[in-house]
C-alpha cells in the first residue's frame, strides 16, 4: 500500500481556502488555509465561535457548502482520495454510506410529511436495499438502539410528535446505525436541548463511537461538551485554525492567545 | 420590612383544548428585594418565562397576587397600571425579534422617553446619548438600524431601553443565551456595572447554570410550572437537595479538563403540564420517589438561611445527598 493508507486519519483537510461570491460579484474571504486531520477511531472537536468557519469547513466535506461558496485552493482526503475531485456521482457514493452528518436542529432536518420510521426505512433501503418491511424492523431496531422508549409506537409518528432530544436520537440513529458509516460529523447536535437531554445525547455519542469504531467530528461552540468527550480539539478563529492538539493539551496548555481567551471566557463563570 | 416586589402563588393556564388546561404557572411565589439579583431556573417548559411575562402583564395571569411596594397591582385601572409598569422593564432573549427593524436606535431608545417620561424632543434626544454611552456604544450607533448591529450590540440597545425609564426592576429573559462566549460575558459585566451604579434589581431568568453563578445572589429553580427549591445561590450550588436540582447541576458540562461527575439521573423526559395531577412534579422520574410523593403536592420546607425545598424525602436525610452519593462520586462545584 502507498505511503497514505498508514497514515492514522481517515480524512485530511489540506490549505482549504475559499470565498464567498456576494451580490455584485465580489469574492469575500471566508476560509484561509484550513488544514486539520481526523484521527480514525477518536472523537474530534471543531470548535470556535459564529462565523468561525466551523460548519462551512464541515459541509464542504460532504459537498453541500452554499452554491455562493467559491474554493479557491486545498485537498478534503478521504481515505487518500480528495472529495473535492469527486463529480456527483462519486460524491453520492460516499455521502451517507461512508460519512454521515447529523445538523443541529433534528425537527427541521427530518421530513415532516413522513413518519420518522418511514424515513429511517427509506434510507436503509436506499444504502442497503431490501424489502420495506425488513427495513421498516431495521428502523425500529435502529430506534431501540439509542433508547427511544416504545420504538414500534414511535417509529409511527410524525417529526412533529417527537420532542427535540428524541429527534435527535432519531437522526443519530439514522446517521450512525442505517447509513453505517465509518465517518460521523455532527454540526452543533445538541445547541437548543436542554442540558439533561444535551448529556444524555453526547452519552450516546461517545457510546456509538466507541462501540462501533467510529471517527467522529463534533462541531460546537460549548467547550464544557468538548472537556468530557472529546479526545482530540481543533480550535477556529475567523476562518482560520488558530490551534490543534489533544484535548488536554488545548484544556490545560492553550498556547494560542485566542484559544487563551476562548478558554477563559468559558471558564470566568465557574471560576467565580 | 417588605420586598420590592413580592408574587404569591402566581398561576397562569392555557386552555389546551378539550376542556383540559396547561398549567404552565401553577402557584408561584418570590420576592424580590432592591438591587438585588433573583434567578429563576430550569429547563425548556418549566414555565420560567411565563413568569416573567406574566409579571410584565404580557400575558394576563390567571390567579396569585403581585405587590410592588406592598402595592398591589394586577387589579390596578390601566393608567396606574401603566405608571406602575414604568418600574418594571423588561430584557428579550432574542435581540432580532425584540428591536424593531424598521426603527433607528434612537428611535428605539426615544420611544419610552416619550410614552412613560413625556419629555419634550431636545431632553429625549440628551437622554438617548447618555443612554447609548452608558452601555458601551457611541453616538454614531444612534442612527443605526438594528440590522447593522451585531448580536451583542444590539443586546446593549435592548438593555439601554429597559434602563431608560429608571425602572426598579429589570427582567432578564435569557439576555445570553443567544450570543458566543466572549460577547456573553461582555454583557454580564454591563449588567452587573449598570446595577451597582443605577440600584436595579434583577429577575434573571436563565437556563444556564454557569452564568446564574455568576451573577445570581439567589436562585429559585423551577420545574413544570413549580418552585422546587430556592435559596442563596452558593448554598444551592454546594448542597442541592432537591433531586430535580441535583440532576440538573450534575448534567451541566464544565469546560475543564480532568472534572469527573457522576450524574443523577431522572427517567426519561420531562413529562406533561397538562392537567398534572397534584402530587409532585417529578414522580415517574425521580430516583428518590416514594408512595408519599403521588398522594399529594409537596410544599416549600424551609431549611433556613432562606435556603426551601419542595421535596420531604431530601430534606429528611442527614446529610445533604447522603443517600444518593457513592463513595467517589462528585458533583461538580468547583
Amino acid at each position: 500500500m502507498r505511503a497514505a493508507a498508514v497514515s492514522d486519519a481517515l480524512l485530511e483537510i489540506e490549505n482549504y481556502s475559499g470565498a464567498f461570491r456576494n451580490e455584485d460579484g465580489g469574492l469575500v474571504p471566508v476560509l484561509h488555509q484550513v488544514s486539520y486531520r481526523l484521527k480514525t477511531g477518536k472523537i474530534t472537536a471543531v470548535v470556535g465561535e459564529t462565523g468561525s468557519g466551523k460548519s462551512l469547513t464541515a459541509l464542504s466535506v460532504l459537498g453541500i457548502q452554499p452554491p455562493t461558496f467559491v474554493r479557491s485552493s486545498g485537498r478534503i482526503l478521504f481515505r487518500s482520495v480528495d472529495l473535492l475531485t469527486l463529480d456527483a456521482r462519486g460524491l453520492r457514493a460516499i455521502r451517507g454510506s461512508e460519512i454521515s452528518m447529523v445538523f443541529q436542529d433534528a425537527r427541521a432536518a427530518l421530513n415532516p410529511v413522513f413518519t420518522v420510521g418511514r424515513q429511517l426505512a427509506d434510507v436503509h433501503r436506499l444504502h442497503h436495499g431490501g424489502s420495506q418491511r425488513a427495513a421498516m424492523k431495521r428502523a425500529v431496531e435502529a430506534l431501540s438502539r439509542v433508547s427511544i422508549p416504545e420504538p414500534e409506537r414511535r417509529a409511527r409518528q410524525y417529526p412533529h410528535e417527537y420532542s427535540g432530544g428524541m429527534a435527535q436520537r432519531a437522526m443519530i440513529a439514522m446517521a450512525a446505525l442505517i447509513c453505517q458509516p465509518s465517518l460521523l460529523i455532527l454540526d452543533e447536535p445538541t445547541t437548543g436541548l436542554d442540558v439533561t437531554i444535551q448529556s444524555d445525547i453526547m452519552e450516546l455519542i461517545v457510546e456509538l463511537t466507541r462501540s462501533r469504531g467510529l471517527t467522529t467530528c463534533l462541531i460546537t461552540h460549548d467547550l464544557g461538551v468538548v472537556a468530557e468527550t472529546c479526545d482530540e480539539v481543533v480550535v477556529m478563529n475567523a476562518g482560520r485554525v488558530v490551534e490543534t492538539g489533544s484535548a488536554e493539551a488545548i484544556f490545560t496548555r492553550p498556547a494560542d492567545p485566542y484559544t487563551q481567551r476562548l478558554l477563559s471566557a468559558s471558564q470566568m463563570l465557574e471560576a467565580a | 420590612m417588605s420586598a420590592l416586589l413580592q408574587v404569591r402563588a402566581l398561576s397562569k393556564l392555557f386552555p389546551a383544548g378539550g376542556g383540559r388546561r396547561l398549567r404552565a404557572v401553577d402557584g408561584v411565589s418570590l420576592e424580590l428585594e432592591a438591587g438585588e439579583t433573583l434567578a429563576l431556573v430550569g429547563e425548556s417548559g418549566s414555565g420560567k418565562s411565563t413568569v416573567a411575562r406574566c409579571l410584565v402583564r404580557l400575558v394576563e395571569p390567571s390567579g396569585g397576587e403581585v405587590t410592588l411596594d406592598g402595592q398591589s397591582i394586577l387589579s390596578l385601572p390601566p393608567k396606574a397600571l401603566a405608571r406602575q409598569y414604568r418600574r418594571i422593564q423588561m430584557v428579550f432573549q432574542d435581540p432580532n425579534a425584540s428591536l424593531n427593524p424598521r426603527m433607528r436606535v434612537r428611535e428605539v431608545l426615544e420611544e419610552p422617553l416619550r410614552l412613560h417620561l413625556d419629555l419634550a424632543p431636545p431632553a429625549r434626544a440628551d437622554r438617548a446619548c447618555e443612554l447609548i454611552e452608558r452601555v458601551g456604544l457611541g453616538v454614531v450607533h444612534l442612527d443605526r438600524y438594528p440590522h447593522e448591529l451585531s448580536g451583542g450590540q444590539r443586546q446593549r440597545v435592548g438593555i439601554a431601553r429597559a434602563i431608560a425609564v429608571s425602572p426598579d426592576i429589570v427582567i432578564l429573559d435569557e439576555p445570553t443565551s443567544s450570543l458566543d462566549v466572549s460577547v456573553r460575558g461582555q454583557i454580564l459585566d454591563l449588567l452587573l456595572d449598570l446595577q451597582q451604579r443605577l440600584g436595579l434589581a434583577y429577575l434573571f431568568i436563565s437556563h444556564d447554570l454557569q452564568v446564574v453563578r455568576h451573577v445570581a445572589d439567589r436562585v429559585a429553580v423551577m420545574y413544570l410550572g413549580v418552585i422546587v427549591e430556592q435559596g442563596p445561590t452558593e448554598r444551592v450550588f454546594a448542597e442541592p437537595r432537591h433531586p430535580y436540582t441535583r440532576a440538573l447541576l450534575s448534567a451541566t458540562p464544565m469546560a475543564r479538563w480532568g472534572i469527573a461527575r457522576t450524574r443523577l439521573r431522572l427517567v426519561g423526559e420531562i413529562t406533561s403540564p397538562i392537567d398534572p395531577p397534584d402530587a409532585c412534579r417529578l414522580v415517574g422520574r425521580c430516583p428518590l420517589a416514594q408512595p408519599s410523593c403521588a398522594a399529594r403536592r409537596p410544599e416549600l420546607i424551609d431549611l433556613g438561611d432562606r435556603h426551601a425545598v419542595a421535596c420531604p424525602i431530601a430534606t429528611q436525610s442527614p446529610h445533604p445527598g447522603a443517600p444518593l452519593r457513592a463513595a467517589n462520586e462528585r458533583i461538580p462545584t468547583c
